[in-house]
């Protein structure tokens, strides 16, 4: 690990950065960084140095999907990703990989299509105030399925479906991402998108790493079942935590007007 | 067929089904129940229609059951009671599972059960001069089926508010699309042309792929995030080698309007 052709992993402070590095194909997605995504994600979720995750992408564009240059050359086609995805056993974004680190998604320009997973699957999303989105699969005889379902799941549902069926013919604006609640801030000039992704996962990495961890699972679990059974399981996240030294530390350090010092484990 | 109740019209790939009892509020009466099953299959099963648009005649878009009307026909009455009870009513797309996108075009006011086309369209656009509520429980009658589906697609606390606040509140076009219960308000009088201009778009894309699309993102409201992305998988899939995926990207770069294949229904 730690060598990657398609992808910039780094750090700085407390924060991992994962960067999509095929600008000029809008990084859209190879085989081969498809399995850089794996190792990638896993990478920074053992590095007890990381507390936050932050992935955007260099150049122009997010993210765009699968690149259909190789699709289209190789006749392999789609097939190469057949038993994974009947299986339904994928590994690129960090919610397949199960990341328990809270995950920062800052989308610096075009999402299309597949772009749409890191959307989808984040915990927190940004945008450059040039970022635009939209999902062409239909338009090339592609079915939406499940960026769209993770996205259905965590914002108004016609907005997903408009975008499913218009196509390509349409684009949606980081603007209206934002009045839907798809994103919670724009930024603007687009230059600055990195420099206050960097600023509010700083912000995000002073809470207790192991509070974070138990919440992403409460609250990514909730979306895999009725209100009652979710907040069952909730509960036990909850008591999970309590007697953890970090429940100590947190008002320790309140009341002593010092940063905590949190349990890394 | 003919309809006494309500209109169906093509022009183009565009099926349209205009409600048209608008002395009456476009209120459902026991014929109207009747002939919306019929339509929406009828518009369904047309291999010319690729998308189906929904609105009304008059200054109404729908107002619900005619009570006044079906209290005089006691079967009619029996017979809406006992689907009613059973859940297996056939008024909307999504009762007669059809296969089509369909976008509604609430020209007017829509009220109670006619918050059913609302929340069981793909897609909803609306003059600026639409209203939504449900009076339901102003009269004494529980709010159902309309609301569970608008809980599932758009914030909560507005469905609930609706739900109580009965008769004696409206919401406005402009909150509804802040809401992302709509994505579109236009003029009132340009709006059968926006949603001609809206479903051209979607026409212009893969039927199959968008059949496939709407079973899965439609089924994932049926289950945890999970088995929803597993049974997407299955859908996504079941579209690979169709020649539609062929003519998408080819049509593309030859720069012209894909053929696509007709729809095995």
């Amino acid at each position: 690990m730690g060598a990657y052709e398609h992808l910039i992993v780094q750090r700085e402070g407390p924060v991992g950065w994962l960067i999509n590095n095929r600008p000029d194909q809008l990084n859209a997605m190879n085989s081969a960084m498809r399995d850089e995504f794996a190792d990638a994600w896993i990478e920074l979720d053992n590095d007890p140095a990381v507390r936050v995750i932050v992935h955007t992408g260099e150049g122009r564009a997010f993210q765009t999907g699968v690149d259909v240059s190789e699709i289209a050359g190789d006749g392999v086609g789609m097939e190469r990703y057949r038993e994974s995805m009947e299986n339904f056993d994928l590994h690129f974004t960090s919610w397949h990989q199960q990341v328990w680190k809270p995950v920062i998604t800052a989308v610096n320009g075009i999402c299309a299509g597949g772009g749409f997973h890191w959307v989808a699957d984040a915990d927190i999303v940004i945008a450059a105030s040039d970022a635009q989105f939209f999902d062409p699969h239909v338009s090339v005889g592609q079915v939406v399925s499940i960026e769209a379902i993770g996205l259905l799941r965590k914002m108004p549902a016609e907005a997903v479906m408009r975008m499913a069926f218009v196509g390509r013919h349409e684009r949606m604006s980081a603007e209206r991402a934002y009045e839907l609640g798809m994103i919670s801030e724009i930024v603007d000039p687009p230059d600055q998108l990195r420099a206050h992704a960097q600023e509010l996962a700083e912000t995000i990495a002073k809470n207790s790493p192991a509070a974070m961890a138990a919440t992403k699972r409460a609250l990514w679990g909730a979306l895999e079942m009725g209100l009652t059974d979710a907040c069952r399981a909730g509960a036990a996240e909850l008591v999970s935590m309590w007697g953890h030294p970090d429940q100590t530390e947190g008002p320790k350090s309140f009341a002593e007007k010092r940063d905590p010092n949190w349990l890394v484990e | 067929m003919s309809y006494a109740t309500l209109e169906v019209g093509r022009e183009g790939h565009v099926g349209w089904l205009i409600f048209d009892r608008p002395d009456a509020g476009n209120a459902m009466d026991a014929v109207m129940l009747e002939e919306l099953e019929v339509a929406w299959q009828e518009l369904d099963a047309d291999p010319e229609v690729r998308v189906i648009v929904n609105t009304g005649n008059g200054s109404a878009f729908q107002t619900g059951l005619d009570v006044v009307q079906l209290a005089r026909n006691p079967d009619a009455l029996r017979e809406q009671s006992r689907r009613t009870k059973r859940a297996e009513l056939k008024i909307s797309a999504w009762h007669n599972e059809v296969t089509k996108p369909v976008i509604a075009a609430v020209n007017g006011v829509c009220a109670g059960g006619g918050l059913h086309f609302v929340a069981d369209a793909d897609i909803v656009i609306a003059a600026s001069s639409a209203t939504f509520l449900d009076p339901h429980v102003s009269i004494g009658q529980v709010s159902s089926f309309e609301v569970i589906a608008l809980v599932r697609k758009s914030p909560m606390e507005s469905v609930m508010r609706m739900a109580f606040s009965g008769s004696h509140e409206r919401l406005s076009a402009q909150r509804a699309y802040q809401l992302g219960i709509i994505s579109e308000v236009v003029e009132p009088d340009s709006l059968r042309d926006a949603a001609a201009e809206l479903a051209e778009k979607i026409s212009r894309n893969s039927p199959t792929a968008m059949a496939h699309t709407k079973r899965a993102l439609w089924g994932a409201l049926e289950m945890g995030l999970t088995d929803a992305c597993r049974a997407g998988a299955a859908e996504l899939v079941e579209m690979w080698g169709h020649p539609d995926q062929t003519e998408g990207p080819l049509a593309f770069t030859e720069r012209r309007e894909p053929q696509w294949a007709p729809m095995n229904t």
